[in-house]
């Protein structure tokens, strides 16, 4: 039985990442269809809720943009996860690592920016804790945040630049060694777009609240929600800069550092993720 | 490597990073150009009935003889205060701040008080504000 274990393991390692490939190419094209009708100006809010609920089968294309983006981050997240449990910064060079994470930090990005143009409160508040957050820092700060976001009538437009036109292209480059050698996997893109089609087709939007709508509680989005918490205790530069950005350089440096200091930042990224994990949850 | 070698090598370094220093300067520039805007928030004698209405990002606060405004944008991170009625509050729905009507900050991770904002009556009653985006 451990041999049918392990085979089913090695199909699923190998299977996964093909399928978030998949999806990530679905993302794309459905957000090409999508911004056909979105506009990043004006009321965006009363816009989205046009592309749920009035434009023909927009509810739909709404959320096989959303399923894909996610299943893509995920299954990302899940395939950067096993080349750091199998500690394979220990063989990759420090070059190859540093791809990796930083592909993982800007799929993230693209899914933060997402979240912003929904236009919602969510949304408009996760930008403005955004922005804020840029502008603590000391030297530079103000100059940074506005390479990001502006506040005013163009709020939405940068997110819009960086979620359609920067960070796809840059995800693309940064991933196109795995594009050349999977995509002619054509039954991983078969299944990943049944999946998406049959999730799109069953599960509605989730409802998003009018800008306006005074409610108790605002939530970020679900892989924020750790720093959503130190937030409420330490001060915006440490909790919101200082200390996940702490987390991710010590995960890029992980090929550079010695043997003793490679253990001790695996468990202390272990303990951090296990922490973020159990605040989300 | 010879000594000439690392000398050209770093001479070589120095000169591209001066050139793309002066090349990222003026695109730096551009992209981050600040542009003020602002906008008119106006209070009409109608709006002015209860003691604490909202509008467009500004609380009229009427508490005294003198009405004031404060800024509805919470001074830790920038989310939009909720007034609680009951308990007089200004609350934050993103990290819990709290404020009193008086823009005083009282508990949560926000350290200033909220943003006074001057407020201006024009001849036909209405109070304006102008906020600063």
């Amino acid at each position: 039985m451990p041999f049918l274990s392990d085979r089913i393991t090695n199909r699923l390692l190998t299977a996964l990442p093909r399928l978030g490939l998949s999806c990530f190419g679905l993302s794309l094209v459905s957000g090409i269809i999508l911004a056909f009708v979105y506009r990043p100006v004006g009321n965006v809010f009363q816009n989205v809720e046009e592309i749920t609920t009035r434009i023909p089968y927009g509810w739909f294309f709404r959320q096989f943009h959303y399923a894909s983006g996610q299943m893509f981050v995920i299954l990302m997240f899940a395939h950067t996860l096993e080349h750091f449990l199998k500690r394979r910064y220990r063989t990759y060079s420090s070059r190859e690592w540093a791809v990796l994470i930083l592909s993982l930090c800007l799929c993230f990005f693209v899914l933060f920016t997402g979240f912003i143009l929904k236009g919602d409160k969510e949304g408009i508040f996760a930008g403005r804790i955004f922005m804020n957050l840029l502008l603590s820092i000391p030297i530079g700060g103000g100059v940074l945040s506005r390479v990001f976001i502006v506040p005013g009538e163009s709020f939405f437009f940068l997110p819009y630049l960086y979620h359609c036109m920067i960070l796809p292209f840059l995800i693309g480059y940064l991933i196109r060694k795995h594009v050349r050698e999977w995509m002619p996997g054509q039954g991983s893109f078969f299944w990943a777009t049944m999946g998406i089609f049959v999730y799109a087709l069953l599960i509605d939007p989730f409802m998003d609240i009018p800008p306006d709508a005074p409610v108790n509680a605002v939530k970020g989005p679900w892989f924020f929600l750790g720093i959503q918490t130190l937030l409420k205790f330490l001060p915006p530069l440490w909790g919101g800069l200082l200390i996940p950005g702490f987390l991710v350089g010590c995960l890029f440096l992980l090929p550079l550092a010695g043997p003793f200091l490679q253990r001790f930042l695996h468990y202390l990224l272990v303990a951090s993720l296990l922490l973020g994990t159990y605040i989300s949850l | 490597m010879n000594r000439r070698g690392f000398l050209a090598r770093v001479l070589w370094g120095v000169l591209c990073t001066i050139g793309a220093a002066i090349s990222a300067y003026p695109v730096l520039s551009f992209i981050t150009h600040k542009k003020i805007t602002s906008k008119t928030v106006t209070f009409n004698p109608q709006d002015q009935a209860s003691t604490v209405t909202y509008k467009e990002g500004v609380y009229l606060v009427k508490d005294g003889p003198t009405p004031y405004a404060l800024s509805s944008t919470c001074t830790h991170l920038g989310c939009t205060l909720n007034y609680d009625v009951v308990a007089e509050r200004f609350r934050c729905p993103c990290h819990g701040s709290v404020f009193d009507r008086s823009g005083k900050r009282l508990s949560g991770p926000a350290t200033k008080d909220l943003r006074r904002i001057p407020l201006s009556q024009a001849e036909n009653g209405d109070l304006v504000v102008v906020l600063e985006l």
